[in-house]
């Protein structure tokens, strides 16, 4: 007992000064730092979603820039159509996404494997075209997101620190939690799990949901970054390629595996920035070379080998 | 006394393979009911049918006089039915207890900390408490059929249907797996027993029932069943393994 | 004559479905034969349009030579993605195979960005201004008559490879059951190489023709891709005539939305039309029952 006690506090402690640390990231006064942080925290939240989803409720979305675009065009219609406050933007994505998910989710869950994951892909697409040819949201021609002017790095990035922190909170507690459990057993063996009770469609729904609300106020936060919106960028397939990259180089199924996979993902797109395909051409070739030698990633092969786990959900006997 | 589980014309075709004919019995409160067959017979598909898996072609089942052939898996697993595989499925990144524990929240309706304490006291009944902690996935042969019992244990089961459960283990582990089946079969559970090895069912069955090609053709006490014409037919040319 | 343009739409639907046709059927067989959803499918398409333009650009003038010349590059690209990396994780379930052709997917688009911009292309063709048949009805483009016609040439020589020859007899056997294949001596993963190098020989065909029939960018892959998914579902699986009926189906719902609603929600009213196939019939329309 009292070595749990030990390393549970020794664990908190050492939670508190990062955190601490990443509340200080700004006062540094490196704009440049102070961003790229914010974006590790931005898209670390989109890999947490991503993976709760494929890695753990074997629902393998490509169309989770569908989220993205709605919250991102939330943000730009409240404040720039009605000259409402951000944050209400924000809230209001975050609903939206949900609702959509929601309605979507009937059809699109008859959609098995590789069906569902092309099914959302098209739903994607579909609702960018429909964005283009949509008067109220201007067309093809976007918003100028203009709150964001008014707002500074430091501000957006301590969105995106306490966006960063609630994703990776939540999917912690979601893995203690019973709904974890059911998630962890879904991943290992779906009939299994199935025999012992858990109701694989429940499941899968309320992770659909849960990743649609993070995922569309995730969109909306790195929109007040982006400051432009147009419909092929918001619902482009860009989204759900870092997402899938930063999740299969981090590790899919773990807890870690996304937010290695976002440090990866974000320093080597701002080390190439000048270069943006390239990035892109490594990160794939990085996922692909993944793939085929350590299929499960950075975290899953560590894991293996040493027994490392920075944040566990075990249960112990 | 009443039947626990009541199977009545049960018939599953896939296509033209008419895998399960008519099949009819009754599996009565605490009893073992062992259920042999040659290859293919469709054992394992009449145990996919009693769990949901499979949906019959025509038939029906009560368990406890309640009709559940079109409830679903997970409904019939809360009311308490239990099952294994017969090729072991668990969870292999998730630990022995977890395994269990996942089973006592999700089948059998209790909160973390009480299948926590279930949890222990099966794997202990199943004799896995020293590798309580490992991964699933690490586990032999015989420790991931122990496993098998102990989740189905886990959803506190009132019928607990095993498949193969003994099938490639050796004399003195069948004898412990007997054990726990004698130990399961005195707390009330009544049991559903498929197994190749006709030793293990003289000794450890109230009843047995021997199916071929989809029928119910002998049904009776071990040792009547066993020395019948139509189980010796069935088996002439298959040694007793 | 507004009156008469639903009959140009339909008209132009059905051939447009032939070019549909070609961009599903490499996809189709590759699902098929060994049940991959190849994700690069789009990209490999629009990466021949770009080879295509390249060589008749910068090397012959001859686009039949340039046609060749990608068609022997995309059948050894393929061969290379199949052999060293698709064939290594096809047995460890869909999701990694899915995965890497997403990668395959990316990879392609960026280099292709690199090396030609993100600029519009076009393979520039006679064709394109040449209406065979004008009447007061309706008119038939050169263009979109020769895609329907290589579209038919196509697929019946694929139906001749399959049907007619023993690499199409070892391709069946393999699709029908792996183990039994095995057992008859036919190497599969060697059969899953060449069935990719044959979708490229399609591929390519069609990165021409789509070069020929609109611009394309580096990105349109994606589009691409989502057409050859439709294809092979309203068509059925590996099935060579479900593919032109898909291709048709596809083509016919985007250019009637495209009359009914206006030109902005041609590819809309595509999308639409493949999630409710998809919806309803998830299995696709015609299924199996097509399929031989
Ligand atoms: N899902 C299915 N679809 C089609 N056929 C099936 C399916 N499941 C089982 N079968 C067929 O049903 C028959 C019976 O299979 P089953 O697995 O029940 O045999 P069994 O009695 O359990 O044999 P064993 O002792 O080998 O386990 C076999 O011919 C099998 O091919
Ligand atoms: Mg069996």
């Amino acid at each position: 007992m009292g070595s749990i006690n030990w390393r549970l506090t020794l664990k908190i402690s050492s939670l508190a000064v990062l955190l601490a640390i990443f509340c200080a990231v700004p006062l540094w006064n490196k704009e440049y730092i102070t961003m790229v942080f914010m974006l590790i925290f931005l898209y670390m939240s989109l890999g947490h979603m991503w993976n709760l989803l494929a890695g753990y409720a074997g629902l393998v979305s490509l169309g989770q820039q569908i989220f993205i675009g709605i919250g991102g065009y939330s943000l730009a219609v409240i404040t720039e159509l009605y000259q409402l406050p951000w944050a209400v933007g924000l809230a209001i994505g975050g609903l939206l996404a949900v609702i959509f998910a929601m309605v979507i989710s009937q059809p699109i869950f008859k959609m098995r494997g590789v069906y569902f994951t092309i099914g959302t892909w098209i739903v994607a697409e579909a609702l960018g075209v429909f964005f283009s040819n949509w008067s109220y949201v201007r067309y093809a021609r976007g918003f100028n997101i203009t709150v964001s002017y008014r707002m500074s790095t430091t501000e957006v990035y301590y969105l995106a620190l306490a966006v960063g922190v609630a994703s990776m909170a939540l999917v912690y507690v979601l893995l203690r939690s019973k709904l974890g459990l059911a998630l962890m057993a879904m991943r290992d063996n779906e009939s299994a799990a199935e025999t012992m009770g858990i109701e694989l469609y429940k499941t899968k729904l309320k992770c659909f949901l849960i990743a649609a609300f993070v995922t569309g106020i995730t969109g909306g936060v790195l929109y007040l970054y982006i400051a432009f919106i147009s419909p092929s960028a918001a619902f482009g397939i860009d989204w759900t390629v870092a997402m899938v990259f930063m999740v299969i180089i981090g590790g899919i199924g773990t807890i870690e595996g996304p937010i290695i996979g976002a440090v990866f993902f974000v320093l080597i797109k701002q080390f190439l920035y000048d270069y943006p395909g390239i990035s892109l051409i490594i990160l794939g070739v990085l996922a692909i070379v993944i793939i085929l030698v350590a299929p499960k990633g950075i975290v899953g092969t560590l894991n293996d080998r040493y027994g490392w786990e920075l944040l566990s959900p075990r249960r112990r006997g | 006394m009443k039947a626990v589980l009541q199977i009545q014309d049960l018939s599953i075709s896939f296509g033209n393979n008419h895998v399960l004919k008519s099949l009819t019995f009754d599996v009565m409160p605490k009893e073992v009911l062992g259920v042999i067959g040659p290859n293919g017979a469709g054992k394992t598909v009449m145990l996919n049918i009693l769990t949901g898996t499979l949906q019959p072609t025509k038939g029906k089942i009560f368990f406890q006089g309640e009709n559940i052939t079109h409830k679903s898996i997970t409904e019939r697993c809360r009311m308490g039915v239990g099952r294994t595989f017969q090729v072991p499925r668990p969870f292999e990144k998730m630990t022995v207890f977890e395994n269990v524990i996942v089973a006592g929240v999700y089948g059998g309706g209790l909160v973390e900390k009480e299948a926590q304490k279930r949890a222990r006291g099966i794997i202990d009944k199943i004799g896995l408490s020293p590798k309580i902690n490992w991964f699933a996935g690490k586990l032999g042969l015989l420790d991931r059929k122990r496993l098998e019992i102990g989740r189905a244990l886990a959803i506190n089961p009132k019928i607990l249907l095993l498949d193969e459960v003994a099938g490639g283990l050796t004399e003195s582990e069948v004898v412990e797996i007997l054990g726990v089946v004698q130990a399961v079969k005195k707390q009330g559970v009544s049991v559903v027993w498929i197994e190749h090895v006709l030793k293990t069912m003289r000794e450890g069955t109230d009843r047995v029932l021997c199916l071929a090609e989809g029928r119910n053709i002998v049904c009776g006490l071990p040792e009547e069943v066993m020395s019948s014409k139509e189980v010796l037919d069935t088996y002439l040319g298959v040694d007793e393994r | 004559m507004p009156e008469y343009a639903i009959i140009q739409s339909i008209l132009n639907g059905i051939l447009l479905g032939g070019l549909y046709a070609i961009v599903g059927i490499g996809m189709s067989m590759v699902f098929g034969i060994m049940g991959l959803t190849n994700l690069a499918h789009g990209d490999m398409i629009i990466l021949s349009t770009f080879l295509c333009i390249f060589f008749v650009t910068q090397l012959i003038p001859n686009i039949f030579l340039a046609l060749i010349i990608t068609i022997l590059i995309m059948m050894a690209l393929g061969f290379l993605i199949q052999n060293f990396l698709v064939n290594r994780v096809l047995d460890k379930g869909g999701e990694p195979a899915l995965l890497v052709t997403f990668g395959v997917s990316i990879f392609i688009q960026n280099v292709l960005l690199m090396i030609f911009g993100a600029d519009a292309q076009v393979v520039h063709t006679q064709l394109a201004a040449i209406n065979i048949i004008t009447t007061k009805f309706f008119s038939v483009s050169a263009l979109y008559l020769f895609n329907f016609i290589v579209a038919l040439l196509v697929i019946g020589v694929l139906h001749c490879i399959v049907y007619y020859t023993y690499f199409g007899r070892s391709i069946r056997a393999t699709s029908d059951n792996v183990v039994a294949a095995e057992l008859m001596g036919v190497s599969t993963k060697r059969i899953y190489s060449y069935t990719m190098c044959l979708a490229m020989v399609s591929a390519a065909i069609a990165g021409l023709l789509i070069g020929m029939t609109f611009i394309s960018y580096p990105s349109t892959g994606t589009q691409y891709l989502i057409i050859a998914f439709g294809v092979v579902v309203i068509g059925g699986m590996g099935s060579l005539i479900g593919t032109l009926l898909g291709g048709i189906i596809l083509g016919l719902a985007q250019l009637l939305g495209a009359y009914f609603f206006g030109a902005g929600y041609q590819a809309l009213t595509g999308y639409i039309v493949l999630l409710i196939i998809l919806t309803v019939r998830p299995q696709g329309l015609l299924g199996t029952a097509i399929r031989k």
